[in-house]
């Protein structure tokens, strides 16, 4: 009781203009608040750190448009039929239950830096002292000419969850034998740089498990090169023979545009005329509410402080994940929850004198080619000269054994149940 | 599935393990800077104790045990890449902090 009184009556000395909100706000602002915008793997592990080791010290608000999250990661494992759709299914109700963690379902529409407060669609203010904002990545659908929001679901991206995602499995499961897929791959940078490699492996794997084998995978990429590239092609080639073809801007000579009513993509070199599906994956920029806080340029992404994982625009406001420009670390989960706890114990810090210690990074992304084979890359990186850098990295070799590959996968199976929990429990 | 062995196969070889950093350490770590740092296993690693896939349990260890396993990581004695890659930059201090930190916590499920 004691407390409550001091701290009452020092809220009311420091924030006396206003003390005519009444007793309960003013008791409310006693506690320091932290708002997070955006429930995924950045912003959901921000959130549940910032709860959970501030023992209800931070009050903390998860501003999320959506009931249920659908992870992008393991989506491909969903399009390969490793995974049901509900396995990649999460909700946010231990985040309240077991964190005490207030969620604000909703869609932040605007961030007033000067009053400190998170504007919501229902026309809600939330005032924050420390802004957390990871909203993930918007897709630039002028990238690809011809192609548009309004023609997304005939010619699907799934770089997005939810419905795209499960558009993408259904055109891949009506694909005929003979039939050809035209993935246009992103240009960098994007979310997940093994993802659309990983995705075409799975496209290959279906197609291969039902016996349409004269089916083709073709991949026109903007770039003269991808992750993991070496390996991912040795082991196309061992497992799927000549399905998949992965064509550099030399070979195709840049994509000029599609046609969604005759599913027709043309190159510089060539014209792909009736493919039975085709998926493009656009360029893509830092998430809307991002971009108009003025926390990322136009058509960018957000600039942050590699140590603490600030905003460099803005003191209050910390940028995860696919949102932030992390140096050398890809856009990934593991990275955007990694950077989650850094932003975490800085924020806990600052508001709570918490104790903290350097900030330190970690990535791993597994890639399943085939079933029981899976590649990976990965490393750790540190602030250094202003930027998130590489201190070690590693990447899976072509002609591993079967039994490592195996490993690999368990590996992943593993990392997956252990981020969701680190995000969601 | 959980292991009903005290001593996960994870640890199975942590005789070797013991015998290749010249015997048991202190368990007197830095528990603070031990959960600090342990936030980065749980990208993968679960809370609860329970081996999940290829990600083996990682609480309830005898510290000796956890600090002689994670040397052989930080030097490449055992293959892992992801475990090399994150032993590799942890001190002695550091491995020490988490094994005191990781043998304070009692399995939950
Ligand atoms: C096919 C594919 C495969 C992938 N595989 C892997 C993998 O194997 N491993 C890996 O580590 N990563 C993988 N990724 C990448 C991973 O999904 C992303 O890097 C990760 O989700 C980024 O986290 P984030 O917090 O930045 O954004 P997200 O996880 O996208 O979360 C953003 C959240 O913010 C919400 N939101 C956005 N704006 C607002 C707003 N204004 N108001 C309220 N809510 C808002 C969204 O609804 C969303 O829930 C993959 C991605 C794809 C597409």
């Amino acid at each position: 009781m004691k407390i409550h009184r001091r701290s009452f009556v020092m809220t009311g000395l420091t924030a006396a203009g206003t003390l005519g909100l009444g007793a309960p706000a003013v008791l409310g602002q006693a506690k320091p608040r932290v708002v997070v915008i955006g429930g995924g793997a950045g912003g959901a592990t921000a959130a549940r750190y910032i709860a959970k080791d501030s023992q209800g010290a931070i009050a903390v608000t998860l501003v999320e448009e959506n009931e249920t999250y659908q992870t992008c990661f393991h989506s491909n494992l969903f399009v390969g039929g490793f995974k049901t759709y509900e396995e990649i299914s999460h909700r946010y109700d231990a985040l309240t239950k077991n964190h005490g963690i207030t969620l604000a379902r909703a869609r932040a529409t605007q961030i007033d830096r000067d009053k400190k407060e998170v504007v919501l669609s229902t026309g809600q203010r939330l005032p924050y002292d420390r802004l957390v904002v990871s909203p993930g990545i918007d897709l630039k659908y002028d990238s690809v000419p011809g192609w548009s929001k309004e023609v997304e679901e005939q010619m699907p991206h799934g770089w997005k969850p939810g419905r795209q995602t499960q558009l993408i499995k259904q055109r891949l499961d009506a694909v005929p034998n003979g039939g050809t897929i035209v993935m246009i791959a992103p240009p960098n940078p994007y979310r997940c740089p093994p993802g659309p490699y990983e995705r075409a492996s799975m496209f290959a794997h279906v197609l291969q498990q039902a016996g349409k084998k004269d089916a083709k995978v073709i991949i026109l990429d903007p770039k003269e090169s991808f992750s993991k590239q070496g390996v991912f092609q040795a082991d196309w080639e061992k497992r799927y023979g000549s399905m998949i073809e992965w064509l550099g801007p030399k070979v195709h000579d840049g994509i000029k545009s599609v046609d969604p009513k005759t599913n027709t993509v043309v190159t510089g070199f060539e014209t792909y005329k009736d493919c039975a599906f085709v998926n493009v994956i656009p360029a893509q920029m830092a998430g809307e509410i991002a971009r108009s806080a003025g926390l990322a340029p136009a058509g960018g992404y957000c600039a942050i402080d590699a140590a603490t994982m600030k905003s460099t625009a803005d003191p209050n406001i910390f940028v995860l994940g696919d949102a932030c420009i992390a140096g050398d670390m890809p856009k990934s989960a593991f990275s955007a929850n990694s950077q989650a706890k850094v932003a975490a114990m800085t924020i806990r810090g600052e508001l709570t004198s918490a104790r903290t210690f350097p900030a330190r990074y970690v990535n791993t992304c597994w890639s399943l080619v085939a079933p029981d084979d899976t590649i990976k890359v990965g490393g750790r990186y540190e602030p250094k000269d202003g930027k998130i850098a590489a201190t070690e990295t590693f990447v899976s070799k072509p002609g591993e054994s079967a039994e490592l590959r195996k490993e690999n996968q368990a590996e992943n199976m593993g990392w997956y149940a252990g981020i969701t929990a680190d995000m969601f429990s | 599935m959980p292991s009903a062995s005290p001593v996960p196969t994870w640890f199975g070889s942590v005789a070797t393990a013991l015998a290749l950093s010249g015997g048991p350490a202190s368990a007197a770590g830095d528990k603070a800077l031990g959960e600090y740092l342990s936030s980065e296993c749980s990208s993968c690693h679960q809370s609860s104790g329970r081996q999940v896939g290829g990600i083996p349990a990682i609480i309830g260890h005898p510290a000796d045990q956890f600090v002689a396993l994670m040397i052989t990581y930080r030097d490449k004695q055992r293959d892992n890449q992801v475990m090399q890659t994150i032993a590799g930059r942890l001190s002695q201090e550091e491995i020490e902090a988490l094994a005191a930190y990781y043998e304070s916590l009692k399995p939950s499920r």
